[in-house]
């Protein structure tokens, strides 16, 4: 089992495409990059069963563990066979890379402090500690494709003193190199680059990982030279940087370019030809730049599944095409929830011709179950009408769950479309830099149409959602 | 109007298997209908629920009139184009109640043209089943009729008597003799509708009582068209009904207990959110055909995501439909074969041999020839006997 990158690119920084290929018992599952990876909520991608997997473009998919500390021991450990992670959670190991993190990069929420030999994950049953050693036992146990070892990243409120910092980057090291001690399955790793919002201890970070380890240290990681030489690739959460700088605002400072400056101090002194991993990147504006200016190779799609969950269809392009409109500038989807879509019975996207997904092409089903021997047999399958936008608009208004099944199909499917788009235009070699300027000003990056499906979907859930009539109860009891 | 044609009849009980040819495609008898109340069946698409091989389901009228609202519906050529479904659908009135629905039988058709149903219920005047008021009750039942010749005179004005079909709904409460003046003048009405439902029922009634109901009503509705009891969803009611001669039957019961972690099974139900099936591997039923069951999805994963995640209200909704379907499917082969008698013996002693079986079922089959009591050991239980865990 191991997971290898490969690009073309030599230079350290700068847009590339690249191939990252997992080898499994007789299987391979290439992933072209820049290339798109998928989130899960307690083992599952929201609001996608398993009968649709086959209907959005899932390849790589992420995985945090920390919802299965609720018993003990971890029940995915528990699976029994050959690829219990996939067993359990219903994927396909021919077709699905799973990447195994301990907690999920895009929570915010504050979590008590991390100690030195322990980590604080986030449970529906409170706040777990978890140590190295555990993390180590359940990894083998459950045997993803790819593992992220477990990071120090500090969720208390920002800023962070000099030590905490140390701190974190100390224990994010050592942390990895108990990963790395020799076991009979050996892993693919993937490491946290940790530093904060700290340039210099970014680069000490990388450094730490990079220099050659003697003694003990270096026969605790044998058979490597130093940690990075075990370690597949980088991985970089946007959410706890976007904290900390939110917490020491600083006018002169464009938060975009910092962002690319931190990460790109991450990579100074490591090897530029690893698999470089983005989570939680807030919109395309952002992906685009970080594949631009630092040669970022996977992202996950958080907000195009948060959009979809916010009532949003994504209905965007890259590289933009030649009529370019003037003036205002547009939004990244519909926010179906309006109600100037009750009445519209064109399909999510405009701007997305033939979307593949499961909303747009229903396909009808393969086979049918049969319940009796009497029954008709199904006349052969016809081609399905495209899910409209005002049925979707109906769906959302009435709070039924399945409006938010065909979104997330509809959105990644354009995203995957988006990332085949950037990699069509780094390999025609046209001006990559010129087709990124020209999506920032077609497109409002501040996702306005989002927050306004937020709202939205709040009303609708307050008003239909779970809970609704014990809330109707509690108004009324006020009013009284 | 539909074609109905019976294929078989069971030579014991009154259970009979019969084919109903609608606009959109046949449906074979009896059946369980799902019930999409706002236009789809909760947390599934159209295209799921066509896999699971269900040909009817049932939208509401009363909340698809409020929401999309037929302007909507007409411009969008009906609920089935609307929905994307593609097999039959049914709508039918508002169950609230005691609430003012503000409908005409007029208007109710009217809607009910533009959701453009297959199959297209009467306005009735519900009360609630444990009314104690008999004038109550019996004005009620005199208005659903009334209200049945203005439905069917508006129905026939429209000129869609081709493509959707009115059913009656025998109302009277659990008076046998105001069901039995209902049936009579319902009957009179027979050319001029496609079927016939006893509604009124499921209201908390007596189980004892309930079937007595249903068994005066399937006795004297005509041998020719489709009956159709509205509110039914446990297994046992459904068997029973059968027996009784019952055709068709829905029910919120298996998609709403889905979503709270009930899953159905022929050992009675599951509830997955119980500790103990979080290390239990296996999936909710190993024969089970349906796309939960078959991809392996395990009873503790879905312990683990149940009430927190919508897929698993998803696979359990999957699995649950699936579970009413085969249950349905399995009387039709039964009755085809001539061994629904030994079908109803071996269900009731899988699903009731740890409990007891409900006293009720056994005085119901009892008047259709059938004694699940003879050469069993399995005790009786009063009250409504239904199982839970």
């Amino acid at each position: 089992m191991s997971l290898s990158f490969s690009t073309a690119s030599s230079a350290r920084f700068g847009p590339r495409t690249g191939t990252a290929k997992m080898l499994r018992a007789g299987t391979s599952i290439c992933i072209n990059t820049p290339g798109l990876m998928v989130g899960t909520s307690r083992g599952v991608i929201q609001h996608l069963g398993r009968d649709q997997h086959a209907r959005a473009p899932l390849r790589w998919i992420t995985v945090p563990f920390e919802s299965f500390l609720e018993n003990s021991p971890p029940t995915p450990t528990l699976q029994l066979g050959f690829n219990p992670l996939h067993t359990f959670l219903g994927f396909n190991p021919n077709q699905h890379l799973l990447a195994l993190t301990l907690r999920d990069p895009s929570d915010a929420n504050e979590t008590p402090s991390n100690g030195n030999d322990y980590i604080s994950a986030s449970t529906s049953r409170g706040i777990k500690k978890i140590t190295p050693t555990q993390w180590r036992i359940y990894v083998h146990a459950s045997a993803p494709d790819v593992v992220v070892s477990l990071p120090d990243i500090p969720w208390t409120p920002p800023p962070f003193s000099q030590k905490r910092i140390t701190k974190s980057i100390e224990r994010t090291a050592t942390w990895l190199a108990n990963l790395l001690a020799p076991a009979p399955q050996p892993l693919n790793i993937l490491v946290h680059m940790a530093g904060g919002i700290s340039d210099p201890a970014r680069r000490a970070f990388t450094d730490s990982l990079t220099e050659t380890l003697h003694g003990r240290e270096a026969e605790a990681v044998h058979p490597h030279k130093c940690i990075d030489d075990g370690v597949t690739g980088y991985v970089f959460d946007m959410v706890p940087l976007r904290m900390a700088m939110d917490a020491s605002p600083d006018e002169a400072r464009d938060d975009q370019e910092e962002t690319v400056t931190l990460v790109k101090a991450s990579l100074m002194s490591a090897q530029p030809t690893k698999l470089r991993v983005v989570n939680s990147a807030a919109s395309p504006h952002e992906i685009l730049c970080l594949i631009r200016d630092v040669g970022i190779d996977m992202f996950d799609a958080k907000w195009a599944q948060d959009a979809a969950q916010f009532g949003v269809a994504l209905d965007f392009v890259f590289p933009v095409p030649n009529a370019v409109t003037k003036g205002k500038q547009r939004d990244l989807g519909h926010n179906l929830y309006r109600t100037q879509y009750a009445h519209d019975f064109s399909p999510f996207s405009d701007s997305v011709p033939n979307c593949p997904c499961g909303a747009c092409a229903p396909v009808a089903p393969q086979t049918v179950i049969s319940h009796s021997a009497v029954d008709a047999h199904a006349p052969p399958a016809a081609i399905a009408p495209p899910c409209t936008r005002a049925y979707l608009h109906h769906l959302l208004q009435t709070h039924e769950m399945s409006a938010h099944s065909m979104l997330v199909m509809h959105n990644l499917a354009v995203v995957d479309a988006f990332f085949a788009s950037v990699r069509g235009v780094l390999e025609r070699g046209e001006d990559f830099s010129a087709h990124v300027n020209r999506f920032a000003a077609e497109y409002d990056e501040t996702l306005a149409v989002m927050d306004e499906g937020r709202i939205m979907w709040k009303e609708v859930d307050i008003a239909r959602g779970k809970g609704r009539l014990a809330r109707e109860r509690a108004a009324a009891e006020v009013e009284d | 109007m539909a074609k109905f044609e019976i294929l078989a009849r069971c030579s014991t009980t009154r259970a009979r298997v019969s084919r109903l040819t609608l606009a959109h495609g046949a449906t074979m008898l009896p059946t369980f209908m799902p019930v999409a109340t706002q236009g789809a069946i909760k947390g599934l698409t159209s295209q799921q629920v066509e896999s699971l091989g269900i040909t009817l389901i049932l939208n509401n009228t009363y909340h698809l009139n409020l929401r999309p609202g037929t302007a909507v519906l007409v411009e969008a050529g009906g609920a089935h184009k609307f929905q994307g479904f593609r097999k039959r659908a049914l709508s039918f009135e508002s169950p609230f109640t005691g609430e003012p629905t503000m409908l005409t039988p007029e208007e109710s058709i009217s809607i009910q043209h533009a959701i453009g149903a297959d199959i297209i219920m009467q306005l009735d005047d519900v009360v609630p089943s444990l009314t104690p008021d008999r004038a109550r009750v019996e004005e009620a039942m005199e208005r659903s009729v009334r209200w049945l010749d203005r439905c069917i005179a508006h129905h026939n004005q429209s000129g869609k008597q081709d493509t959707q079909n009115l059913f009656a709904i025998v109302q009277g409460g659990l008076d046998l003799e105001l069901r039995d003046r209902c049936v009579t003048q319902m009957i009179e009405r027979k050319d001029q509708v496609a079927g016939f439902a006893v509604g009124g029922l499921s209201g908390g009634e007596e189980k004892d009582v309930f079937w007595r109901v249903i068994d005066r009503c399937t006795q004297k509705l005509p041998e020719d068209r489709p009956r159709y009891s509205m509110g039914i969803g446990f297994a046992e009611d459904l068997l029973v009904c059968v027996a009784l001669g019952i055709d068709m039957a829905d029910c919120v019961f298996p998609t709403r207990t889905a979503r709270f972690g009930i899953a159905l099974t022929h050992h009675g139900p599951l509830n997955l959110r119980l500790a103990k099936y979080a290390k239990d591997f296996g999936p909710i039923d190993p024969k089970c055909p349906c796309p939960t069951c078959t991809e392996g999805t395990s009873r503790a994963m879905l312990n683990h995501i149940i009430t927190k995640e919508t897929t698993a209200a998803q696979a359990v909704t999957i699995h649950n439909i699936t579970f009413q379907a085969q249950l349905m499917g399995g009387a039709r082969d039964a009755i085809m074969n001539g061994t629904f008698p030994s079908y109803l013996r071996s269900f009731f002693a899988n699903y009731f041999g740890d409990v007891g079986y409900p006293e009720w079922c056994i005085n119901a089959l009892r008047s259709v020839g059938i004694d699940l009591l003879e050469g069993s050991d399995i005790k009786v239980v009063p009250g409504s006997g239904a199982k839970w865990e």
